[in-house]
């Protein structure tokens, strides 16, 4: 295609920058044999007004219908030309520009390399711009709403100014407070300014401006669209507390946490429940709830055992029994015979060993009963007609009852044994639960309203159609594991054969003691041991445990095991009984054989195989078999026309959400589910069914439960830490367990009395303090208990906010240096030296001393060091310097000699005095007596006195007098540099922006735009651009306002066309561009069979353009024939 | 004999040593290209053999317009984009990855040496790194010499 443009070529000097490393006029004159090029030409500043006119005469004198410059980057000036270009008429995308200053002069010191390479770069624009198109750009509106992401003075101050003006703005804050930074200082420089007294009114003002939305502990997710039209999503955390918080305090008082105040630069305790500082805003308290404490989370009714060990620790006994009890239907039972999923899960357990779970909630409830008597059951007020009949006594049923008399229901429990209690009755022996306590237990349900019926049989006295026949609405049949597993071995049918559970029950409900003298017992759990136990008790003189595996593999808990074998149980490993011989019907003894272990099976655990020829014959006149128990469900479907599906297992089939049988008002859970389980996992199905029950009684769907599920097993790495605040398990103190003291072996054989006996309040209180307070709320709902308001919401979720803005302004700024890198200045090592927050902190009024300057020893110091620089201007960590740190250093050292008698040095490499009274303030620190060196600081260490006092002693050079020197202090002060926020990373990759080499956002232009980014409506404000101080701050926050207001006002913006654009008639519909394009801007369209752009979507990346097969797809703005253009001009020649 | 092919040594050597390698740099808008931008503003001396055509992403580059930058007479081609994570696109630079690694097996077809084609990330704070590389790919290009296509 032959193409007659009239191109004008502009070669700019910009001055001598470019000029002095290109042959300017060479390079015009090279661009004259372009035949295309009808003007070309220097001018000493194209940018300059002269200049841009030079280029609208040209156009309209020439009539010149392409205009490329040669001068700075298209990023500076881009625009400028454009606007040129438009304003004579002549379209603004038919203009291109050449790099040949940052790209070219800068960077090259050969003047011909430079000449040659300039010729080429303004060649290849010449021919590129031939190929340009004229465009118009695309309009977008501006939604007036603003993000501001950081609440700190530059947030805040950002926020108020774009406020005033009546628009929306949506303020973003990590932490519970907004104030940022600013809030911990004690005094501004150089005016000596309370800083709490200029920030807290503004940060009240935030709270009370309609139009400005805070959302404190909220991070920004997500940010997609452009400018005007970002779509946001924002993450709010749960603050737990809700808004009618009056912030009296009586929460923080009863909470029985302690963790170190990030505001306070973890100089000073707070509680759990907490707010940052006493002006904080929102004026709300906040509960520090990071990971759910493990053992909670373990625990299938969710007993909040971090909760009461926290109350144990601090000698509050009682609310610790009544927090226990309010969860916990069967908490004495619980205190004594739980198999405690808590304690495996216990983070301190990785340290040392599990907190003692157990005998603290046991110790906690005999306190109780010690000192306060027996619970009394609570009223219940609400009322329910519909009856429930509860199938079983034990664990499950007596926890299913519970829940639902607790709503009301008129419940009845169905008992097939004379006593109450199932299993806890009888098979659990009373040298572990003592019956009196399960009365207790038990007694208190009956306070509640529940009716028992003993001896009543399922199957035997009423059927599942009798109960439904009087009006039973819902039924939860709980009737547990109570059959025991045969050994299938020949000789089972002797006498002198008995099962655990049989042998067990018959003990428990007084029937027989009787048994023999040598009494094998077949099994490895802990029934095997109960019974064990229990026979040495009834009479027995030798009792032997038989045991396929090994001690590692065997389910009984360890504990029982080390008591049983202390009380004279010989327990034989890999041994199996393969025949039970006996002698006139009666059993005389096992012929057993030895084992070894294979493979893992199924369940994980090795496999036992038999040794061959390894059988030998034992003497026993009882073998109880306590292998296993399955549930009896003969009794459930034989006279009913009520059929309730079961599994291969003999449990019966449920849906294991909601507990429902296949009969929809009949629920069921527990060992007749689970098979022999444990106490724990059949209360927590009990009170899932209870939940269940009363949903289906109430026709809701059986969905969004409110009962816990226990979470799968939490990852723990290296440096898992239990909270935030805490050491990692390696740094955490060790701390033995505290063990429970027992009944002396010998003697306790032999009777049925307790074997445990409890913890002191002391032992208790002690082994309560080895928690870790995992997660740092531990649930003990005391803050909960005293709120007046009831604004403690526990349930309050996380809040997914998507907002619509049309402009961000970044105001996150700054963390500082962590000081303890530089390891020569002994910070985190040595006492008192402090960081530079560390001292502000000291300084405030409701820091950790008050606002007095006082030593770790609480005395006063008599010298203060303060050193400059620290991670600034040193190549080794941050190359800039901080700007701030010489004028607070000179703040720190007034404020100590106001407030003590010491003598105070300051260290420092350059004093830097640069804004408005600062000079004048660094004046007058030194006349106030300051003695000020000049030279880095070597080192800080420790040295003794000859009486034995500690003091600091500073090596450096005084650079001005040349001479090395020692300086002995009491106190150092580090002036930490300032760095990055750590959210830094993230939120440039959010929001697509760059950052210069130190880390902070980069600006558009480092001295014509240091408020705004290259990413269209994205702004900067305060420290997240670079250090600086406050009022530095608050201006940059007001002007990145300014520019927000002025794109609000314009209520629209032009964006560059630059999109990509698919020419029907060479679409294929191959739909490779489909899957290609990040925001799924290309739709295939079915009837045509080809696919189009969707221009509000596009982004103009060009990464379709570059992969359509076809050529169909073009990039406007930067097409095929335009790059090629520019390719063959870059090489020509 | 002798004589003859030493002074086509000779010769082979004095044209290394006068040989300027011809180098198209495809640079993305947001990062590479503020990159160099950012070498220039800080006086960061560069290889002035390397020739920068900007575009908006690293994803916009074609193989075929690396082909026709070598057809052209370039000696080595640099690509230059976002780091992984911080492309302005998303995922540009991903696809960039992609079709370089194919584009220099489809190279050896050529006879052009894949080591002619160069694919760096360097993002808009890393002037240094553009000032490196442009340095070392043209000292490595000027080492293997002119780029010689057979043309039938």
């Amino acid at each position: 295609m032959e193409k007659h443009e009239k191109i004008g070529v502009y070669i700019c000097h910009c001055g001598v920058n470019i000029s002095q490393t290109v042959r300017v006029e060479e390079v015009a004159e090279a661009l004259k044999s372009n035949p295309e090029v009808v003007v070309s030409t220097t001018y000493k500043f194209m940018c300059s007004d002269p200049g841009q006119k030079m280029v609208e005469e040209d156009i309209q004198k020439h009539g010149l219908t392409r205009v490329v410059v040669a001068a700075c980057s298209p990023h500076m000036h881009e625009l400028t030309f454009r606007n040129a270009c438009e304003r004579a008429g002549l379209n603004r995308y038919l203009f291109q520009m050449a790099n040949i200053r940052e790209h070219c002069a800068w960077v090259h010191s050969d003047v011909d390399a430079a000449t040659a390479k300039a010729k080429a770069l303004v060649n290849a624009a010449a021919r590129r711009v031939a190929w340009q198109e004229p465009l118009q750009p695309m309009k977008a509106k501006i939604n007036p709403g603003t993000l501001v992401v950081g609440g700190g003075i530059a947030g805040i101050q950002a926020a108020l100014e774009i406020a005033e003006s009546g628009n929306k703005v949506y303020l973003v804050e990590k932490e519970s407070t907004i104030g940022g930074q600013m809030a911990k200082f004690d005094k501004t420089f150089p005016t000596l300014d309370c800083s709490a007294c200029i920030l807290t009114p503004k940060m009240v003002s935030v709270s009370h401006r309609k139009n400005i939305e805070t959302l404190t502990l909220s991070e920004v997710e997500e940010v997609s669209g452009f400018v005007g039209n970002f779509k946001v999503r924002i993450r709010k955390k749960a603050r737990y507390v809700h808004d009618n918080c009056t912030s009296c305090g009586e929460c923080a008082k009863v909470c029985p946490v302690r963790v170190p105040n990030w505001f306070d630069e973890f100089t000073q305790q707070r509680t759990a429940i907490h707010k940052a500082f006493p002006q904080a805003v929102p004026n709300t308290y906040v509960i520090d709830r990071q990971d759910k404490p493990p053992c909670t989370e373990a625990c299938p009714i969710r007993q909040e055992a971090a909760g009461y060990v926290a109350l144990i620790k601090q000698g509050r006994f009682h609310e610790a029994a009544q927090l226990i009890h309010k969860r916990n239907p069967l908490p004495i039972v619980c205190g004594r015979v739980c198999y405690h999923p808590c304690e495996t899960e216990c983070n301190r357990g990785y340290v040392d060993e599990p907190v003692a779970i157990q005998h603290l909630k046991r110790f906690a409830l005999d306190w109780e009963m010690k000192h306060n008597g027996r619970f009394e059951p609570p009223k219940i007020d609400k009322k329910r007609k519909e009856k429930v009949a509860v199938i079983g006594s034990g664990p499950a049923g007596l926890t299913c009852a519970h829940d639902l008399a607790l709503n009301g229901y008129p419940v009845t429990v169905f008992e097939q044994h004379s006593v109450l209690g199932g299993m806890l009755a009888v098979g659990i022996p009373e040298y572990r639960l003592p019956k009196k306590l399960l009365e207790m237990e038990i007694e208190y349900m009956k306070g509640m309203g529940i009716k028992f019926k003993t001896n009543s049989k399922l199957g035997a006295d009423f059927t599942l159609e009798s109960l439904l026949k009087q009006d039973f609405k819902a039924i939860f049949v709980a009737i547990g594991a109570h059959k025991g597993v045969k050994l299938y071995v020949p000789g089972e049918d002797l006498e002198g054969v008995i099962s655990g559970v049989d042998f067990l029950r018959r003990v428990n409900l007084g029937i027989s003691r009787e048994i023999g003298r040598h009494v094998a017992v077949i099994g490895g759990g802990n029934t095997a041991i109960d019974a064990a136990r229990t026979a040495l008790r009834c009479g027995a003189e030798k009792v032997a445990i038989l045991y396929r595996r090994t001690r590692q593999e065997m389910p009984a808990s360890p504990e029982e095991i080390a008591d049983a074998e202390a009380e004279g149980v010989h327990i034989a490993y890999l041994t199996a009984p393969t025949e039970i011989s006996g002698k006139n019907g009666k059993v005389t003894g096992l012929r057993c054989t030895r084992m070894k272990l294979g493979e893992p099976d199924s369940s994980g655990r090795r496999r036992p195989i038999p040794i061959p020829n390894s059988e030998h014959e034992l003497e026993f006149d009882t073998v109880i078999a306590a292998i296993s128990q399955s549930p009896d469900i003969a009794c459930l479907n034989g006279k009913s026309t009520v059929h309730l599906d079961s599994t291969k297992w003999d449990t019966l089939q449920v849906n294991p959400e909601t507990l429902q049988t296949n009969v929809p008002n009949i629920f069921s859970a527990g060992d007749v589910v689970l098979g022999p389980s444990t106490i724990i996992a059949s209360m927590g199905g009990g009170r899932r069914a209870a939940e269940s029950i009363d949903k289906f009684l109430n026709n809701q769907p059986l969905k969004d439960y409110k009962t816990h599920v226990v979470r799968p097993e939490i990852f723990r790495g290296e440096s898992f830490r239990p909270h935030s605040y805490a050491p990692t398990y390696k740094e955490t103190p060790r701390a033995p367990r505290t063990h429970a003291p027992k009944l002396d072996p010998q003697q306790r054989a032999a009777i049925f009395a307790e074997v445990e006996l409890g913890y002191s309040e002391e032992q208790a209180m002690r082994e309560a303090a080895r928690c870790l307070s995992c997660g740092v709320c531990v649930e003990c709902h005391e803050c909960e208990r005293v709120c007046e308001p009831k604004a403690v919401d526990y349930s309050m979720p996380d809040e997914i906010r998507e907002v619509e803005v049309g402009q961000v302004i970044i105001a996150t700024g700054y963390d500082i240096f962590d000081a303890s890198k530089m390891f020569q200045y002994g910070y985190g090592k040595l006492k008192n030296v402090y960081s530079s927050l560390e001292f502000e902190r000291m300084l405030s009024s409701t820091g950790p001393t008050g606002g007095k300057v006082l030593l770790e020893n609480g005395k006063e110091p008599r010298a203060v060091g303060i050193i400059h620089c620290v991670g600034s201007r040193d190549a080794n960590f941050n190359r800039y310097c901080s700007r701030v740190c010489c004028m607070y250093a000179m703040k720190f050292a007034h404020l100590v000699k106001d407030r003590t008698s010491a003598e105070v040095y300051q260290f420092y490499i350059d004093m830097r005095a640069y804004g408005k009274g600062y000079e004048e303030f660094y004046s007058r620190i030194l006349e106030e007596g300051v003695n000020v060196i000049r030279g880095k600081v070597a080192e800080v260490v420790e040295k003794k006195t000859p009486d034995g006092d500690k003091f600091l002693n500073i090596r450096c050079e005084d650079t001005l007098i040349g001479k090395f020197r020692e300086i002995p202090l009491d106190m150092v002060i580090l002036c930490n540099g300032l760095q990055p926020n750590k959210t830094a990373d993230k939120i440039a990759r959010q929001f697509g922006l760059s950052r210069s080499p130190d880390g902070f956002f980069l600006e558009r232009h480092p001295k014509l735009d240091p408020f705004s980014t290259v990413s269209e409506g994205i702004y900067l404000a305060g420290c997240a651009q670079g250090p600086k101080d406050i009022p530095d701050t608050v201006s940059q926050a007001s002007a990145a306002a300014g520019r927000a207001l002025a794109m609000i006002s314009k209520a629209e913006v032009d964006l560059d066309p630059i999109r990509a654009w698919i020419d029907e008639r060479y679409c294929s519909g191959c739909r490779i561009c489909n899957n290609l394009c990040p925001y799924h801007a290309i739709d295939f369209i079915e009837e045509k069979k080809i696919s189009l752009v969707n221009d509000a979507l596009c982004k103009g990346c060009g990464t379709c353009v570059a992969a359509c097969p076809a050529g169909a797809i073009t990039g406007k703005g930067f097409s095929d024939r335009q790059i090629y253009a520019e390719l063959e001009g870059i090489l020509a020649g | 004999m002798e004589t003859q092919e030493k002074t086509i040594e000779q010769k082979a050597v004095q044209a290394k040593e006068k040989f300027e390698p011809r180098i198209v740099g495809f640079l993305c808008n947001w990062c590479a290209y503020s990159g160099a931008d950012l070498a220039g503003v800080s006086r960061l001396q560069s290889s002035p053999n390397i020739r920068i055509i900007r575009t908006m992403c690293s994803g916009r580059v074609d193989p075929a317009m690396i082909l026709r930058a070598f057809e052209l007479g370039a000696d080595g081609v640099l690509i230059a984009g976002c780091h992984f994570g911080d492309c302005h696109y998303l995922e540009g630079n991903f696809k960039t990855m992609r079709r370089i690694e194919l584009l220099k097996m489809v190279l050896k077809r050529f006879g052009i040496d894949e080591k002619r084609l160069r694919l760096e990330w360097i993002s808009a704070s890393e002037a240094e790194k553009y000032a490196r590389v442009s340095f070392e790919f043209t000292e490595q290009i000027r080492e293997m010499g002119p780029l010689q296509l057979q043309t039938n």
